[in-house]
């Protein structure tokens, strides 16, 4: 404005821009009344400052139409200053006439014309060296070209630097190829952005910021603009980010930058870790974030809840009679449908508070608590099954019937070499089998029903054990091997009576048999007091325990074959005994009654070992051949197995049978047992010793058997398995025997 | 390819006829055949072109398809083998053999537990210790009495003597003891030569070799016994072990006048009862026994060259000299079939409802043998055809104990029901 009084050389071109120019700030800058005052009275004031504080104000909130502003004041001119910043950014091609000195001054106004307005390289805002290879650089307004200044040689260049003063502040206009040495202002201006000081070198970088477009309402606004929507609605995207931002934090991928100095002040990478120790599992808020359990979802809103409800969601007069009598807690809903004619109608939700209340209470309260869920497939939990097909042989299907007997049979034994099979049934005989055929080969009659028929165990005699009410017999039955069969008969002849038996008075009476009993088979007889339901061999053959009935001092009787002597070891035995074993291997005694098995040692005083078996009534027990192991029947169709080394419990119970068991047996050779029951089934299990103490045995049922008939509730009596083949025979009360390969 | 073949009974197969027999031949000419034809149906083709309107049908025919007898249609058979319809077939067949005719029922005293012919006579042994000679027509030429113990096994030895009229054949019993008898038809006499004794057990099985001059037996005290029944080698006795020496001794009856000999030798290796013995040829032996296990035994070294295991006991086996191959029966429903040069059994027969306890090949065809059965059965099969038997021959009421085929238009079955079945086989 007022600073045409410091120009010294303005063209006169220029003189009448800037006349143009002197209104044109005025016309931008009107707004700012007040300011404008008060810099115009400071302007009066100080007319030597030269530089518009307002005016430069304006220009820089109004805009960048500036940039070819001809101010060209050498010395002290912001806008002139600014100018030349322009220059130097290349942002155009600002009037070279007025900012710059010409070196060759000649050169650059060889051809101008004095009315033209500009000189100008007419190309445009192109980059430059897209002239390189020319000799000229552009085009003026009228399409003549422009060539380029003379280039210097190196050597000019060299001599340039060293004559001229002014080499080091000259630069190259890019567009005229111009020379310009700049200004001590320009320098000055270079500097101050170089040092990211305001350029145009205001001293009141402060000034009070005008907010001609804020949030207050003024009388009379800049613009009649309504405000936008989403000048008062937050930012959605920003929200996102902020979220995601939020997020990396919680995660610790980004860090916060006081944090990562810190870090980076803190841990030096060369130092090594000292703390060995240190947890590496991640951090509390990350845990919590993964641990994060969301929040219970409300119900959403049914049909009740709508401001026009089907009829049938309204009250009626006796449903809302019952709603208004019952307490908010009993209620099964806690509002009543209502209908509207609209939406409109719809009255302010009352309990709006309240709700969100309770809501609210119930989140902060309830205990949240994280299921931790397992995977796992139930089938897994089952313990692995081997297949049936690897657990054969076994028995399968009936492959004999032995027929002859007329009444039940009520027990049977297979010799130990396999070849026959003894029964002993309730038509008072006693049959040996051969069991290839199924031809009975002898027949034994006794004096009454048979109950016990058993091979002794030891394969140097030949000698079968029938008992028959209260009598022990001893049959040869002149079966099998002849040698075996004299020899029996030999022993037991070479027998003399020593004349010590009678120290005390013996339970029962030893005897042998009469000359026609002796044709018939029968060698010994041993006269018992009772009847007598059980017999059992020792594995060497020359003991043998039984079993009275009834008589409490004297139930179980042990006999010696060799010097036909009988002890009663227990003078009072505990409960009523049902069955009595040998242990196949140590000398260990078994002594089954109705609920307990004991073990007895050393000359069945010592109590080794006492089962609890975990059913009401015992009815059979089978020891394992390898002698670890016992299974026992019971009359409640169980059948446990103990395994003597793990427990005194059970170790497997099996509940299989339908009835009472009648006969458990070990096979000796094969990893089978079989348990007969009174519902006419023989049950065929596989069950695996094995001899690595650490695994427990294997117990598999593989097989129901059924083939007899049940006659007078009684089906199957005995069964036993064959010494060598994996067969079962099975007797019944339908007076069969059958075989079951 | 099974789902063309139901759509309907008009797919067809391209087929051709061919024989070995050369009286039978037809033109090689392939034929289409709906697949839903029968055995039948295709016997009726074959007569068509083969006799083309004479008179005289004689022959009916089986077909066979690779190797095996076609005995359901032919579409159930494609399925089955799982064969394209596109394929030709190559269908071979065979004059089909009349059915086995039942001839004559003899009757015993007691169970047969062993039956073995020869030429023109049978030989029964029994349960009542008893050997029955019966000629070919069903005469009871003689009750030989001997045996303390009933009588499990009886093998034809050799004939000898001039006009080959005196018979060689030895018995085994649960006596623990075999021997030898000689049966000389025309005095029609009976003479007891040999008496084996030796075994500690009841003897299960003997055989002879195909000169009949050696016998091995097997005993449930699970050995194998090799005799002589040589006339000439009496000295053998001396050169025995004394244990078998004193114990044969001991067991000497005096009542006979024959001689006793013990085993020229004895093997053991099974685990169980030996129940079957049979001679491949003149110097190895194949026995069975009811530890699950065949072996083959070398004789003139004494030692077991092979082991074949199977999965249950075996009762009898019998062995083809024509085929090279065994049946053996074995205390289930099937009867197996065995090669020996292999491991694998080579096929199993299943169409018995009980224990099959008698197996015989016949003498003649290599492809045929019968097998009784506990279901009182015997059957007569096709090696070819092992889903079902060619024939059934019902007749025995009680369990079969015994078959044999040793004469080849023979078939004779043995049982619990004392009864001896004889049925006719022209092969």
């Amino acid at each position: 404005m007022n600073s045409s009084g410091k120009r010294k050389s303005m063209s006169p071109d220029e003189e009448s821009r800037e006349s143009n120019e002197e209104e044109s700030p005025l016309l931008t800058s009107q707004i700012p009344a007040s300011d404008d005052e008060s810099g115009a009275s400071e302007e009066s004031e100080d007319e030597g400052s030269g530089s518009d504080e307002s005016s430069s104000q304006d220009e820089d909130d109004v805009g960048e139409d500036t940039s070819d502003d001809s101010d060209s004041d050498d010395e002290s001119d912001n806008d002139a200053g600014y100018d030349t910043a322009s220059v130097e950014k290349d942002k155009s091609a600002a009037d070279p006439g007025t900012t710059e000195s010409s070196v060759n001054g000649k050169d650059e106004y060889e051809y101008d014309s004095s009315d033209e307005e500009d000189v100008r390289n007419t190309i445009g805002n192109i980059p430059v060296n897209w002239y390189d290879d020319y000799d000229h650089i552009g085009y003026d307004v009228e399409g003549n070209k422009l060539i380029k200044p003379k280039q210097g040689d190196a050597l000019d260049e060299f001599l340039e630097k060293v004559d001229d003063p002014n080499y080091w502040r000259t630069v190259r206009n890019k567009f005229t190829g111009q020379k310009v040495i700049l200004s001590e202002e320009d320098l000055k201006q270079i500097q101050r952005i170089q040092s990211s000081t305001h350029p145009g070198g205001s001293d009141d970088l402060y000034a009070p910021w005008v907010d001609f477009f804020s949030n207050e309402v003024m009388e009379m606004p800049v613009t009649g603009r309504p405000p936008d929507k989403r000048s008062f609605i937050p930012s959605k995207w920003e929200k996102q980010r902020v979220g995601q931002m939020v997020h990396a934090l919680k995660m610790g991928w980004m860090k916060p930058r006081g944090e990562i100095r810190k870090a980076k002040l803190s841990h030096d990478p060369n130092a090594p870790s000292l703390d060995l120790w240190k947890d590496d599992t991640e951090s509390d808020i990350t845990k919590r974030y993964r641990m994060h359990i969301p929040a219970p979802k409300e119900p959403l809103p049914g049909h009740a809840e709508s401001y026009n409800p089907p009829e049938e969601y309204l009250f009626d007069e006796e449903e809302e009679a019952k709603w208004d009598g019952q307490e908010p807690e009993e209620r099964r809903m806690d509002f009543k449908p209502a209908k509207f004619s609209s939406y409109r109608a719809v009255p302010k939700f009352e309990k709006f508070i309240n709700e969100r209340f309770h809501r609210l209470l119930d989140l902060y309260m309830a205990a949240r608590q994280r299921k931790m869920k397992m995977n796992v497939n139930p089938e897994d939990l089952i313990p692995k099954r081997p297949d049936k097909k690897d657990l054969q042989p076994y028995p399968t299907r009936e492959g004999m019937i032995y027929k002859g007997h007329k009444d039940m049979v009520r027990t049977i034994s297979p010799d130990p070499t396999g070849q026959w099979l003894a029964s002993g049934s309730d038509d008072a005989t006693v049959k040996v089998w051969e069991i290839a055929t199924s031809r009975c080969m002898k027949t034994i009659p006794m004096v009454g029903k048979v109950t016990c028929v058993v091979w002794s165990p030891n394969p140097a005699v030949n000698l079968l054990a029938a008992t028959v009410e209260s009598d022990v017999i001893l049959i040869n039955p002149n079966v099998g091997d002849k040698l075996v069969c004299s020899n029996t008969d030999s022993t037991l002849e070479s027998y003399v009576e020593s004349a010590t038996t009678s120290e005390h008075k013996s339970p029962v009476t030893w005897s042998t048999a009469s000359e026609a009993d002796h044709k018939k088979g029968v060698r010994l007889k041993i006269e018992h007091q009772q009847e007598i339901t059980h017999f059992n061999w020792h594995a060497k053959g020359d003991y043998f325990a039984t079993v009275q009935r009834g008589s409490k001092g004297q139930a179980v009787l042990i006999h010696q074959l060799s010097r036909r002597q009988t002890q009663a070891p227990f003078s009072k035995p505990k409960g009523l005994v049902q069955r009595v074993m040998f242990h196949p291997v140590h000398p260990y005694f078994f002594v089954a009654t109705q609920q307990h098995i004991r073990i007895l040692l050393d000359h069945f005083v010592l109590e080794v070992f006492f089962v609890q078996a975990n059913c009401k009534y015992i009815s059979c027990i089978d020891i394992h051949p390898g002698g670890d192991n016992l299974i026992i029947g019971s009359y409640d169709s169980r059948l446990c197995w103990f395994d003597l080394d793990l427990s005194t419990k059970p170790y497997q119970t099996l509940k299989y049978h339908k009835k009472a068991l009648r006969q458990v047996t070990y096979h000796k050779h094969y990893p089978l047992f079989a348990s007969a029951s009174d519902d006419g089934a023989v049950i065929v299990s596989h069950g695996k010793v094995y001899t690595d103490q650490l695994l427990n045995p294997l117990i598999v049922t593989v097989k129901i058997l059924r083939g007899h008939k049940t006659t007078n509730h009684l089906s199957v009596l005995d069964c036993k398995f064959h010494p060598t083949q994996p067969w079962v025979f099975s007797s019944g009360a339908d007076s069969t025997i059958r075989l079951f390969v | 390819m099974a789902s063309e073949a139901s759509l309907g009974s008009t797919s067809h197969v391209q087929a051709k006829f061919f024989t070995k027999q050369t009286e039978y031949s037809i033109p090689d000419v392939p034929y289409s055949l709906p697949i839903s034809v029968s055995p039948k149906e295709l016997n009726d083709i074959v007569h068509s072109v083969l006799y083309e309107g004479d008179g005289e049908k004689t022959a009916s025919f089986d077909f066979l398809i690779n190797g095996e007898l076609l005995r359901s249609t032919l579409e159930v058979y494609l399925e089955d083998k799982d064969i394209s319809i596109e394929s030709v077939l190559e269908i071979e067949y065979i004059e089909r053999q009349a059915a086995p005719r039942p001839e004559a029922s003899l009757s015993h005293d007691d169970w047969i537990s062993s039956v073995r012919g020869n030429n023109n006579l049978i030989l029964c042994g029994c349960y009542d210790n008893t050997i029955k000679l019966w000629s070919r027509d069903g005469q009871c030429l003689t009750t030989i009495p001997g045996h303390s113990g009933p009588v499990k096994c009886v093998t034809w030895l050799r004939s000898t003597g001039d006009e080959e009229d005196e018979h060689l054949f030895a018995s085994g019993s649960h006596d623990q003891s075999a021997f030898v008898w000689r049966w000389k038809a025309s005095k029609k006499e009976i003479d007891c030569l040999y008496a084996f004794r030796g075994h500690s057990g009841s003897v299960d099985c003997i055989a002879a070799n195909a000169d009949g001059e050696r016998v091995v037996t097997g005993s449930w005290d699970k050995t194998i016994k090799l005799w002589t029944a040589d006339n000439n080698s009496t000295e053998q006795k001396e050169t025995e072990d004394s244990e078998t020496l004193q114990q044969a001794k001991k067991l000497k009856s005096g009542g006979h006048k024959m001689v006793t000999r013990v085993p020229l030798l004895t093997v053991g290796g099974h685990k169980e009862a030996v129940s079957a013995a049979v001679w491949l040829d003149d110097s190895t032996v194949c026995s069975a026994s009811w530890d699950h296990t065949m072996r083959v035994w070398d004789m003139t070294r004494a030692e077991q060259t092979q082991i074949v295991e199977g999965s249950k006991a075996f009762f009898q086996i019998a062995h083809s000299r024509l085929s090279n191959l065994i049946v053996s029966a074995s205390a289930d429903r099937h009867v197996r079939l065995h090669d020996l040069r292999t491991k694998e059994m080579k096929g199993t027969y299943t169409s018995h409802a009980g224990w099959v306890s008698g197996v015989d090949w016949s003498k003649t065809d290599e492809h045929l043998f019968v097998s009784g059965s506990h279901d009182c059965l015997m059957k007569l099969w096709d090696t070819r055809s092992p889903k079902a038997p060619l024939y059934n021959m019902i007749g025995q009421e009680e369990k079969i104990l015994a078959v044999d085929w040793s004469i080849p238009d023979l078939m004779l079955s043995g049982g619990a029901d004392n009864q001896l079945k004889m049925f006719n086989y022209k092969g």
